[in-house]
């Protein structure tokens, strides 16, 4: 790969060991990750763990210590104003400016790229419409609801026609309606063939909206893959989790190799099995019972807590 | 200094920054035209007509005519600094414009470039408006005043500059009220706004030599006169190469908060 004019290539993003200290601190830690063209790629972490860093580097806001960064083929240092130019970018605060109304936010972000006159209020209107905010062009931003001011900034980030949109926490601080809202819009662009990188703490969203995803800690990639993927390999199909009754619970290695791994956080004991009726069967056949138990299947949120051994929800 | 410090002031990003700030200033440009035009307009009553009754100034110069020319050369010192140095912290630290400006391809300098037209602008809109109201007071000697406005906006310009640094440097917003009244203010008193330096020592006029504003008073007032002189033009030059040596210093604070 030849830098210059990056063209449509196989991937869109090319980290390796990506670095980036702040003094003392160093927020990312040496990560290799590729993002190919079209998917929707997440980064899955608790708060700290290096995600939003990650984003900036992406979208050249920040520049890397140490390592490499293309984005299109480009090295992100170097081509900083010709990336900028193909992505879109989603901040995790909305950085909506509270004293222009709606279109001028729009138009103003359009004169940005060289977009002006007809051309510019067509597009706006036609992105406005996407994200249900038809109508109110003229309105203060201080009217518009959180959930509204998020889909404003996803509306103002494809001013541009995008390639690649950068999503850092695109839900974080919205009720579960505006949620469900932002899930449906971003399913619609990647119909469209707009590649999507999000970060999220959420692992519900993970889940649905990745076609594959990293789970980051402190700085670290520990683990990537599909979600499928990441629950069968590092979680098992089911979970059993028991709360209290420590002591009473039988040695998961009595069990018939019923249960793949077991950990336990706090008061809850959580046996991943691949058979989840059979492991609860053995357990009553041992005269073990539970007052309180969940069986379900494994999740994301099980990954997490196996490759990091900290919860992710909050 | 490179090249393109002075380029980021042609270019079309400066100019929508510029335009984003006009979109902002129409949703209270009345408020904010009060406010910038009538201080130095109750200076001028109060000090110009009450005080300037007492005093007497030597020659022909009436008080009233001497205050007006003054004023009308630091009102853009207070319009800039007070408008650039809280608008460009607040757009920086608290709204985040700046944030989402620098993801479309923009560089810091010409957000500051922005800034400093913005400011030019302000001087020049405020400016006429003061010297609207001199004429009206029959203070205006000859079409040469026209010429004023030049060094007014160019005032507007310069006190842009240690504004935007400031606004881009200090960590916490009040800060910036040292700045407004341990410089801005002894600046007002003693450039020669409200009376003539030459009764001062001479240290004291050395010291001041080396102060903007002191320039800005000396260029105006021959030209509301419509009697300027070669010493005219050696402030103008001043004022020039203020602005040229030290534009670049709130772009690099820019960029050191925005790229890096």
């Amino acid at each position: 790969m030849s830098g210059g004019e990056g063209t449509r290539e196989a991937s869109v993003v090319e980290a390796q060991a990506l670095s980036k200290r702040y003094g003392p601190v160093e927020a990312v830690r040496g990560i290799d990750f590729i993002v190919r063209t079209g998917e929707r790629f997440g980064f899955l972490g608790v708060n700290g763990a290096g995600k939003t860093t990650t984003m900036k580097m992406i979208y050249c806001r920040i520049a890397p210590s140490a390592g490499s960064l293309r984005v299109f083929g480009l090295d992100s240092a170097a081509h900083a104003m010709a990336i900028k130019r193909r992505i879109g970018v989603v901040a995790q605060e909305s950085a909506i400016d509270p004293e222009l109304s709606v279109n001028e936010n729009m138009l103003l972000y359009a004169a940005f790229f060289g977009m002006s006159g007809a051309r510019a209020r067509l597009k706006a209107d036609e992105l406005l419409r996407f994200v249900g905010l038809e109508g109110k062009g003229k309105a203060h931003i201080r009217e518009l609801s959180g959930g509204m001011k998020r889909r404003l900034s996803i509306a103002r980030a494809l001013m541009n026609d995008p390639e690649l949109l950068v999503l850092d926490e695109p839900t974080t601080g919205l009720d579960p309606q505006g949620r469900l809202l932002v899930w449906e819009k971003l399913s619609l662009l990647r119909a469209q063939g707009v590649t999507l990188l999000l970060t999220t703490h959420y692992m519900e969203e993970a889940a649905r909206l990745c076609d594959r995803l990293v789970i980051m800690d402190a700085g670290r990639i520990y683990a990537e893959g599909t979600p499928a993927e990441l629950i069968a390999q590092y979680a098992a199909s089911d979970v059993l989790e028991i709360v209290g009754d420590a002591a009473a619970l039988p040695d998961p290695a009595t069990l018939d190799g019923l249960v793949r791994r077991s950990e336990r956080h706090g008061e809850t004991s959580y046996l991943y099995t691949d058979d989840g009726p059979a492991l609860l069967g053995r357990l009553g056949a041992l005269g073990f019972e539970s007052r309180r138990h969940v069986a379900r299947p494994a999740t994301l949120e099980d990954v997490f807590l196996n490759i990091t051994g900290r919860e992710l929800a909050e | 200094m490179s090249l393109r410090t002075y380029a980021a002031f042609f270019s079309p990003n400066a100019r929508h920054v510029f335009r984003r700030n006009l979109l902002a200033w129409r949703k209270y440009a009345w408020s904010s035209v009060t406010i910038n035009f009538a201080e130095p307009f109750v200076y001028f009553l109060a000090i110009g007509f009450g005080l300037g009754s007492y005093v007497r100034l030597g020659g022909q110069t009436r008080f009233v005519s001497f205050l007006a020319a003054g004023l009308l050369a630091a009102l853009p010192m207070n319009s800039a600094t007070f408008d650039a140095a809280w608008g460009v912290y607040e757009r920086l630290n608290t709204s985040g414009v700046y944030e989402s400006m620098v993801t479309a391809p923009v560089d810091p300098r010409e957000i500051a470039a922005g800034e400093y037209l913005w400011q030019a602008f302000r001087a020049l809109l405020y400016g006429t408006l003061f010297l609207i109201v001199m004429a009206l007071f029959g203070l205006i000697a000859s079409p040469l005043a026209l010429l004023a406005l030049v060094v007014v906006t160019l005032t507007g310009i310069l006190f842009a500059i240690p504004a935007v640094a400031l606004g881009a440097t200090v960590p916490y917003q009040e800060q910036l009220f040292y700045y407004f009244s341990i410089v801005i203010t002894p600046l007002f008193m003693v450039s020669g706004v409200f009376f003539p330096l030459d009764r001062l020592p001479v240290w004291a006029r050395d010291v001041i030599w080396f102060t903007p504003l002191y320039h800005a008073v000396n260029a105006v007032r021959p030209l509301i006169a419509g009697r300027p002189t070669v010493g005219t033009l050696g402030d103008v030059a001043w004022l020039v190469v203020f602005i040229a040596l030290f534009m670049a210093l709130p772009m690099a604070r820019l960029r050191k908060k925005l790229a890096s």
